[in-house]
């Protein structure tokens, strides 16, 4: 039978091998924060850069080359708002900052929260889309009938022009998802 | 290496049948308490083989509801379980019965067999160890996969959202898992799955232990039959995949009972997160599935071509390679779900790699025959199946790692085709070539050989009849997971629809030569496969002793 | 009852044809409009739909009346569909479409083939050759280094040669669109699809199955015919914005060669040319719940001259200025009183076009 020398290497391994697992499935629950900062970091999924005064050395430069950015909304259907962009499409310098005034109104006879989540396509601009103020994940009440007019103020990063697979865009699309604030869900 | 086991026979081995350690406890112990690997495998064995019945029952009643356009027979299905069944309810079903399928013929049919089965039965014997590491774990991790079952099978009664059962498809994606399905059935699913693995991470640890510290002496990683080296890399692959998974499907139940926002675009997450984290589980799932096969079909080639494997060492090793690459290739299960080009360009070249260590073994085993004397026993003819059918299906996928060309057959009847020809030509072939190969050993009976050939012609053409044409269908557009069709695809759904049938009639001879073998069969020696048979489990008697090797063998 | 059936045909016809009405042809369309109207499943929500836009595109459709010449292309049998029988990829009508045909058909096929007959060449050879019958002593070869280095190097060979223009065509399919492409915006519902052309100012309409009879009596397909079409100029860049409203759908036209997931909660962007005209049926490819199997696309792709004629029945305005004319135009100073209805006159549609993103799925 077993011996016990067999039996105390038995349990050192399975034990490591049983840490292994564990190991395993705290890089599965790591892996949300990590995705999430992935997707910061790389403008991966369209995720779009966030404009610290602090960390940017100097203001970007304003290229000559212009790009046009479409503006697209969305509304649960759960959330009782119409919510739209003022313009449609805008073309802007690249380097300039812009701003695009999204507008939202209650169509409900009661007071309603509602957040957004955002992302730009193509993917690949993720990484140049810069906000300097915007109205993401912030909860917005509107009171029955009321109607907000919301700025989004942006440049688009000239370091796109020396991206391969980001340079020949012409097109960048900003894409808002309204969502209603379910009490019971609180934000992860 | 394998043959070296047998070329220097074993030393100071004696069969222990009757031998005074020999006493098998009473049926209860024995069956519902065991500790004993043979037993669990018997156990894993019968559990998938009647998990199989159910998962193929399942697809049966889809392919007859296929076999013309329009709904059949869904609604009276869909009534047996709920008398107030409407059409809702009757398409609901549908997708219950592809979720339950997918999800009982991987985790509960290939998954228990391979590993749970053949497994447990014969990398102690293998390797000259007279149990696993942990037998006591061993009867937690088939008890839990039972468990699994049960609550699998249980979640089809209660409410899922549109109607009875879970409809989310086995990937249970968010949000259609979360938000889009009320009731408790996905939930029992969720819970199933989270045993399931429970049961298959205990067993990766006890293989792993084993097969590290359990080896007769002698026997060197790099003279272990390949059987067990497959066995080696699976259990390393789901020591790391599983739970990721566990976590995922985690985080799923959090989110749709506890008001978490992980997956959910209205709190922050990310839908598609979850589907990152699911294959980079479902990918290396696949060669969980696979690669025991290998293993089996590397034994039963060797066996009856009388021949050591051809490159012994590059057959091992690709396994390792195909293990390792398997854990960075998942995003190509989710080509179209908006990537960035770079993204897909390196999973496509990346998916594309993994064809060169399997071209090895494909042609490895082909070398192997090769100057060979083959015999054309039944578990040589699965084998000889295998490597054919899995090269078609290798080729399919192939084809779709090319990220461009996914585009158009992502989750259509491609995809269903590619699938089915790795797995229920490539992973069944493998473990009917395992059973007919290890009956003899494992039930000290001989099957009968002309209803094997009958068992393996029957169900060969059928399932190519059944799934050969879906390629076709595929490539004309017929999307994945649909109870109806347009007309036009009405053709070759019928053909398929037949091939299940002539498929069915194959496993009609497969009972009828288990019921045969039981009941008539000769005594099986303790080798009937001759010289060819090398590998350690042939040493002893068929069926091998309660306990065996209590003096170890010596491997020179 | 009957007010209700006159004011469902009043706003159906007010945007020109939609509904029940497209799927007949002109000469039975005044006798069967009402049953048809009343009969239809998607007319209550079609309806609300297109009540909920009626009052602000009545304006503008006023405009061209008499330009509303568009009727619903016959589909043509073999084309955009599946053929009976039919066994390889439906004919391509895309420009990337033949790229990536040609990629599968002609460098794919042949090469899986090859390896596929090479390896049941080798089996069936080595069954025959090396049967215990015919050679008694099995050799005691296991290795052989030259042969091994051939079959791990020749297979690496053939993928480098196949991702040459796979990586090629993944290029392609990713190069990005045009600053003039006609951008479609596609949304997924449980369990349709909703269209909308934000530069022509189409607001969005919602595109369902049609029943068995209905799509018989248009003579289209069943599963795949729907209501109302996505409609685009033929030689033009298509940009399809995508995303989901409830569940992960996923948008295909096997013919076009495309296929995007529209994920709730983020923009999803793909884009096709089409270079013949016809009718390209497509079908919802992601598991999306119960009638997965039954929210059908078709695009129905036509000259250009006839579409603008289809964007004026619809109430657009197919030559919109271009976006830098957008932006130089001065924004309406100060907050739009929250009671009004009508939104500034640059962009007539967009606040209707924004709107029944949430109206038709709450009448669901």
């Amino acid at each position: 039978m077993t011996s016990e020398t067999t039996r105390r290497k038995n349990s050192r391994t399975g034990i490591i091998a049983g840490l292994a697992a564990a190991a395993m499935v705290g890089l599965g629950f790591a892996a949300v924060p990590l995705y999430n900062l992935f997707c910061k970091v790389t403008g991966f999924n369209g995720t779009t850069q966030r404009y610290d005064p602090v960390a940017a050395a100097a203001e970007p430069k304003v290229l000559s080359d212009t790009v046009s950015v479409r503006f697209d909304s969305n509304v649960s259907p759960k959330l009782p708002w119409k919510f739209y962009p003022e313009h449609p499409r805008d073309t802007v310098s690249i380097g300039a900052r812009d701003m695009a005034i999204f507008i939202a109104r209650n169509e409900s006879s009661q007071p309603v929260t509602g957040t957004a989540t955002f992302n730009v396509t193509p993917l690949q601009a993720g990484k140049y889309f810069t906000k300097i103020q915007c109205f993401c994940f912030t909860q917005q009440t509107l009171q029955p009938g009321e109607q907000v007019r919301m700025p989004v103020l942006f440049f688009v990063d000239p370091k796109i022009k020396d991206d391969v697979d980001a340079r020949d865009i012409q097109e960048i699309t900003l894409s808002y998802t309204f969502y209603p604030v379910d009490e019971g869900k609180k934000a992860s | 290496m394998t043959d070296i086991a047998a070329t220097a026979p074993v030393h100071g081995h004696a069969d222990h049948a009757h031998d005074e350690h020999d006493h098998k406890p009473g049926f209860f112990v024995r069956w519902f308490m065991s500790t004993n690997h043979k037993d669990i495998g018997t156990l894993y064995l019968m559990f998938a083989i009647v998990a199989g019945i159910v998962g193929g029952v399942m697809s049966g009643m889809m392919r007859l509801e296929l076999a013309e356009p329009g709904i059949q027979y869904l609604h009276g299905w869909a009534q047996f379980f709920d008398p107030a069944a409407g059409d809702t309810q009757a398409k609901h079903f549908w997708n219950v019965l592809i979720t339950a399928h997918g999800l009982i013929m991987i985790f509960f049919m290939v998954m228990p067999a391979m590993i749970g089965g053949f497994g447990n039965w014969f990398v102690p014997l293998m390797i000259g160890a007279p149990d696993m590491a942990f037998p006591r774990m061993n009867n937690v991790s088939y008890w839990l996969t039972t468990v699994a079952f049960v609550l699998l099978v249980g979640s089809m009664f209660v409410p899922g959202g549109s109607g009875l059962g879970a409809g989310t498809g086995w990937t249970l994606y968010a949000p259609l898992s979360t938000s889009g399905s009320v009731g408790p059935a996905v939930d029992m699913v969720i819970f199933s799955v989270h045993l399931a693995g429970a049961s298959s991470i205990l067993g990766a640890i006890n293989f792993i232990t084993t097969i590290f510290n359990m080896r007769a002496p002698g026997m060197t990683l790099h003279k272990m039959p390949l059987f067990v080296w497959s066995i080696l890399v699976t259990a390393f692959l789901l020591l790391l995949a599983l739970p990721v998974l566990a976590a995922a499907i985690t985080m799923l139940l959090t989110d749709r009972n506890f008001g978490t926002t992980f997956y959910d675009a209205t709190g922050g997450g990310d839908p598609v997160l979850y589907q990152h984290l699911f294959w980079f589980f479902g990918h290396p799932e696949v060669y969980i599935m696979i690669l025991p096969g290998f293993g089996i079909v590397s034994q039963v080639i060797s066996t009856f071509s009388r021949k050591p494997v051809f490159g012994y060492l590059g057959m091992a090793y690709a396994m390792v390679a195909i293990g390792v690459v398997g854990f960075i290739v998942w995003a190509h299960h989710m080509f179209t779900v908006g990537m960035s080009v770079n993204l897909k360009m390196y999973f496509t070249a990346a998916t594309m790699v993994i064809a060169v260590p399997t071209g090895i073994k494909i042609f490895s085993w082909i070398a192997t025959m090769w100057g060979g004397s083959l015999r054309f026993t039944t578990p040589m003819v699965w084998a000889l199946g295998f490597i054919f059918m899995f090269t078609v299906g290798g080729v399919t996928g192939v084809v779709l790692a090319n990220g461009g060309v996914d585009t158009n057959l992502h989750d259509t009847y491609y995809v269903v085709a590619h699938f089915h020809y790795v797995l229920s030509l490539g992973a069944v072939f493998s473990l009917f070539a395992g059973f007919y190969y290890w009956f003899p050993k494992m039930s000290g009976r001989m099957y009968s050989e002309v209803l094997g050939q009958l068992h393996f012609w029957i169900f060969f053409i059928g399932v190519n009849i059944l799934f050969f044409p879906q390629h076709f269908l595929g490539q004309q557009g017929m999307p994945r997971r649909y109870p109806d069709y347009a007309e036009a695809f009405t053709y070759w759904h019928h053909i398929s629809s037949i091939g299940y049938a002539i498929m069915a009639v194959g496993m009609f001879f497969f009972f009828l030569n288990l019921v045969y073998a039981f009941v008539a069969g000769k005594k099986a020696a303790d080798n009937p496969w001759g010289e060819g048979a090398t590998t350690l489990e042939w040493t002893l008697s068929s069926p091998p002793p309660f306990h065996q090797f209590n003096e170890l063998p010596r491997i020179a | 009852m009957k007010s209700l059936k006159t004011l469902v045909i009043a706003a159906v016809l007010s945007l020109g044809t939609t509904g029940a009405v497209q799927a007949q042809t002109p000469a039975t369309a005044p006798a069967d409009a009402p049953a048809a109207a009343a009969t239809a499943t998607p007319a209550p929500t079609a309806t609300d739909a297109a009540a909920t836009t009626a009052a602000p595109a009545t304006d503008t459709a006023a405009v061209p009346a008499g330009d509303a010449s568009y009727v619903p292309m016959k589909p043509t049998p073999g084309v955009g569909q599946p053929v009976d029988a039919g066994w390889n990829f439906q004919p391509q009508a895309s420009v990337l479409g033949h790229q990536a045909y040609g990629l599968s058909h002609h460098i794919l096929l042949p090469v899986i083939s090859f390896i596929c007959l090479l390896v049941l060449g080798l089996l069936l050879w080595a069954i025959f050759r090396y049967r215990a019958a015919a050679n008694p002593v099995p050799s005691k070869t296991t290795h052989n280094t030259l042969i091994e280095v051939i079959w791990t190097g020749v297979p690496v060979l053939i993928l480098a040669v196949i991702a040459v223009p796979s990586i090629r065509l993944l290029a392609a399919q990713y190069e990005p669109p045009k600053k003039d492409a006609l951008t479609i915006k596609v949304t997924g519902y449980q369990w349709y699809w909703g269209y909308a052309y934000p530069d022509q100012g189409i607001g969005e309409y919602v595109s369902k199955i049609l029943t068995e009879e209905q799509a018989k009596a248009a003579g289209e397909p069943y599963h795949l015919a729907v209501d109302n079409r996505m409609v685009v100029p033929v030689g033009k860049q298509v940009k399809l914005i995508i995303t989901g409203a409830d569940v992960i759908h996923s948008f295909a036209v096997p013919a076009l060669w495309t296929k995007m997931d529209a994920v709730p909660g983020r923009a999803n962007e793909t884009t096709f040319t089409v270079d013949k005209p016809g009718v390209y049926y497509g079908q919802c490819s992601e598991l999306c719940g119960v009638d997965h199997g039954y929210m059908p696309i078709a695009v129905e792709a036509l000259p250009m001259d006839k579409w603008k004629a289809w964007v004026r029945s619809k109430g657009g305005n197919p030559d919109p200025q271009p976006a830098a004319a957008a932006a130089a135009a001065p924004a309406p100073a100060g907050p739009i009183p929250a009671t009004s209805t009508t939104a500034p006159a640059q962009t007539p549609a967009t606040a209707p076009g924004a709107t029944p993103a949430a109206s038709p799925a709450t009448t669901n």
